[in-house]
């Protein structure tokens, strides 16, 4: 009686994830996974795993995560080395040939757009750099449609029958997004070569992509926290630049900025960075939407 | 060619090597380049500024009576931060590449000024179906929770207490395979095995003797000898992990004085020895920075077998011989910002129950260590700890039996990393 009752709910567990026709994909971020679900729609299973307000570069490597892994027909990644201090061990300890790199489950989206800023040579005196170029590509809404392109092939080949309903899915998407996308870009017209401070280089593809101009990082180096030198220095550049902005991420310290805003006359805005950075930004249009709105209410 | 000296044809030699070289570089990108092929290389440097209450030399010689196993009765100079003073703990080089598409390869290249040494290096499946996953090789066993982890990874400076007492400073390393399986469950469930060698001197041992009561021979274990098991699983409760893991690890105890002597007495064994653990992890994420850690293992020993021995008129004895260990540690993490990590940890050996003939040796038990430290991250590639501890679980040999002598002693540990960047595990 006691096997039967430890073995049943085991069995039930496993016929479950056997019988459902649904692929099952797990995303690293919310932003994926939310692609992800607008081109599979019922088809899919979408399980995302890092948080939205949390730093990318460095998530807690749940022991969950292998479980969502354990089971999974596709696993889709930013790639560009944002997720290499965490997401390697679980792939290794996730026993699913199906999601190893180089499998046709493993679909890395860095691979398919455009990297801004590679380093022509690396070194860690640096700070934190990424020799395969800037890995936050999601924040230029150009790339969407290659991503949600990427994604509609891979899903394809996974699962042939479905091609036809995937494509029209990603169809629908791209279009509605570039019809948004002329509405942002016309909301952001007058804040055209607008000088700005953020604090690290994340929001580096929406700027250029609406024609803002970087004049510096909180950071002194990529994930090296502020000195009082280097925040000496910004202060002397938001003054002699004319910065009206300090763009700040969700989830490092935003004391730096706030002694800036303090100071003179300049406004932090905080800007979700992926789905679920801030309540507002709950799928990927409303990420955006809610970043055109902090700049332009600011 | 006909070279009288040596040392020309040397010369020649490396002449023709470096013309090669050289030759071989002008067609770097060519047809047959493999320089993308070279694995991930990192390198670790572990050093450490010691200041400790006791001297060197006495250091070593500390014991836990009853608990170490079986003769290597000291303490001894192994281990990171042994001496007083400036130590350089060790130089890891570690590779690591798939090998094709059905398996990947590691390798641990463990350095210091002296010697290199193959820490661990084997291959694991890639491909493997039902959740299945073969891994072969020489490598750290996965019983509990702080024994498969690299030394760079822990919190602490040293190996809890019990960890070292029952499978040394460098852990239970061994020789082997192991298999996992994950579950197919909606939460984090693992079932591994492992067969191995069973070397480990301080808890197993496959070494034959000479009864030194008979002079009959006691053959040597003929490999595997020794079996671990394990299951883990996992759970979230809102922003926190909890991992619990249930180990077992059971094989054979041969050993002979002979071959690891400290003590004069001819003095051998031969029992049967199976080791239990639990650990208990829990990490809560305050926010996307600071979090809060908590971990604790426990682990029982029990020893049953004879020993060879003799007697106090010198005469060749063979009574039972029963031990029970148990011990564990408890520690507590947190990460204060981006930079600053600060902890505490208590350690604990518990039973130490030895019986020879039926007769209660009365050893000491209940013994504690007490850690704290704190700990500075430049970057993740390098940080510095430092580290206080109070040991009273040691002691010193006198003329009459032992005497406890504890011990304080602060770490000031450095621990750098470059090349490739490796991916932490939970």
């Amino acid at each position: 009686m006691k096997f039967v009752k430890f073995i049943l709910p085991l069995l039930l567990m496993f016929m479950q994830t056997a019988l459902s026709s649904q692929l099952h994909v797990v995303a690293t971020y919310g932003y994926i996974g939310d692609i992800v679900q607008r081109i599979g729609k019922d088809k899919v299973e979408v399980v995302a795993l890092a948080r939205g307000d949390y730093n990318p570069h460095v998530i807690v490597p749940k022991p969950s995560y292998i479980a969502k892994l354990r089971g999974a027909d596709l696993l889709v990644i930013n790639g560009g080395q944002l997720e290499i201090g965490w997401l390697p061990q679980i792939i290794r300890q996730a026993n699913n040939g199906n999601v190893q790199s180089g499998a046709k489950g493993f679909l890395d989206l860095s691979k398919y757009v455009h990297l801004i800023d590679v380093p022509s040579s690396v070194s860690r005196e640096m700070g934190d750099v990424h020799p395969e170029g800037n890995p936050h590509f999601f924040l230029d809404p150009d790339n969407l449609p290659i991503i949600a392109k990427a994604i509609t092939d891979r899903l394809s080949e996974l699962d042939p029958e479905n091609r036809s309903f995937y494509e029209a899915n990603n169809n629908d998407l791209t279009n509605q997004w570039k019809q948004k996308v002329k509405t942002w870009e016309e909301k952001l017209k007058p804040l055209k070569g607008e000088k700005i401070v953020e604090y690290h280089r994340i929001f580096d593809y929406f700027l250029r992509r609406f024609g803002f101009t970087i004049v510096a990082t909180i950071e002194p180096l990529p994930g090296i926290p502020p000195t009082t030198k280097h925040i000496a220095d910004v202060e002397r550049m938001i003054g002699s630049e004319h910065v009206k902005y300090i763009l700040q991420d969700v989830y490092n310290p935003q004391d730096a900025s706030q002694y800036l805003a303090k100071r003179l006359n300049v406004k932090v805005l905080i800007l979700p960075h992926d789905v679920g950075a801030v309540k507002e930004a709950d799928n990927v249009f409303n990420v955006f939407e809610e970043i055109v709105r902090r700049l332009t209410n600011g | 060619m006909n070279l009288k000296h040596p040392c020309i044809s040397v010369v020649l030699l490396l002449f023709l090597f470096s013309s090669g070289a050289m030759h071989a570089q002008s067609n770097e990108g060519s047809s047959f380049d493999q320089s993308k092929f070279v694995p991930d290389i990192a390198f670790i440097l572990d050093a450490s500024a010691v200041a400790r209450d006791i001297k060197d030399q006495q250091y070593y010689s500390l014991t836990t009576p009853g608990v170490t196993f079986p003769f290597l009765t000291e303490r001894g100079s192994s281990g990171a931060s042994a001496h007083r003073g400036m130590n350089f703990n060790y130089g890891e080089l570690s590779l690591y590449s798939v090998v094709d598409p059905y398996f990947d390869l590691f390798a641990v290249i463990g350095l210091s000024p002296e010697s290199a040494g193959l820490e661990e290096a084997y291959f694991s499946s890639r491909k493997l179906p039902y959740g299945l996953k073969l891994k072969a090789g020489k490598f750290l066993s996965s019983f509990g929770r702080v024994n498969e982890q690299h030394e760079h990874f822990w919190d602490f400076s040293n190996r809890p207490l019990i960890a070292a007492a029952l499978f040394g400073e460098e852990g239970l390393n061994e020789i082997g395979a192991q298999m996992t399986w994950v579950a197919p469950t909606s939460y984090y469930l693992v079932f591994g095995a492992e067969v191995l060698n069973g070397e480990n001197q301080q808890s197993f041992g496959t070494t034959g003797f000479i009864r030194p009561t008979d002079g009959a021979a006691v053959d040597a274990v003929q490999g595997p000898n020794l079996y671990v098991g394990f299951v883990r699983s996992s759970i979230d409760i809102g922003d926190a992990s909890i991992l619990f893991g249930v180990s077992d690890a059971f094989g054979k105890t041969r050993a002979d004085q002979s071959v690891s002597s400290i003590v004069p007495t001819h003095e051998a064994v031969d029992a049967n020895t199976n080791i239990i653990g639990v650990n208990l992890t829990m990490k809560y994420s305050l926010d996307a920075i600071r979090f809060i850690s908590f971990q604790s293992e426990y682990m029982h020993r029990s020893i049953d077998g004879t020993l060879y021995t003799t007697g106090p008129a010198d005469e060749a004895i063979m009574p039972n011989l029963e031990k029970r260990h148990s011990g564990m540690y408890a520690q507590a993490v947190a990460m204060l910002d981006q930079r600053w990590e600060a902890g505490l940890r208590y350690d604990l050996l518990m039973q130490n129950d030895v019986t020879t003939g039926g007769i209660d040796q009365h050893q000491p038990s209940q013994l504690p260590r007490y850690s704290a430290m704190i700990e500075y991250y430049p970057t993740e590639f390098s940080r510095f700890r430092l580290q206080l501890d109070r040991d009273e679980s040691l002691f010193v040999p006198t003329a009459t039996g032992v005497s406890r002598r504890p011990y304080t002693q602060i770490v000031l540990q450095a621990n750098l990393a470059i090349g490739a960047h490796g991916a932490h595990a939970f």
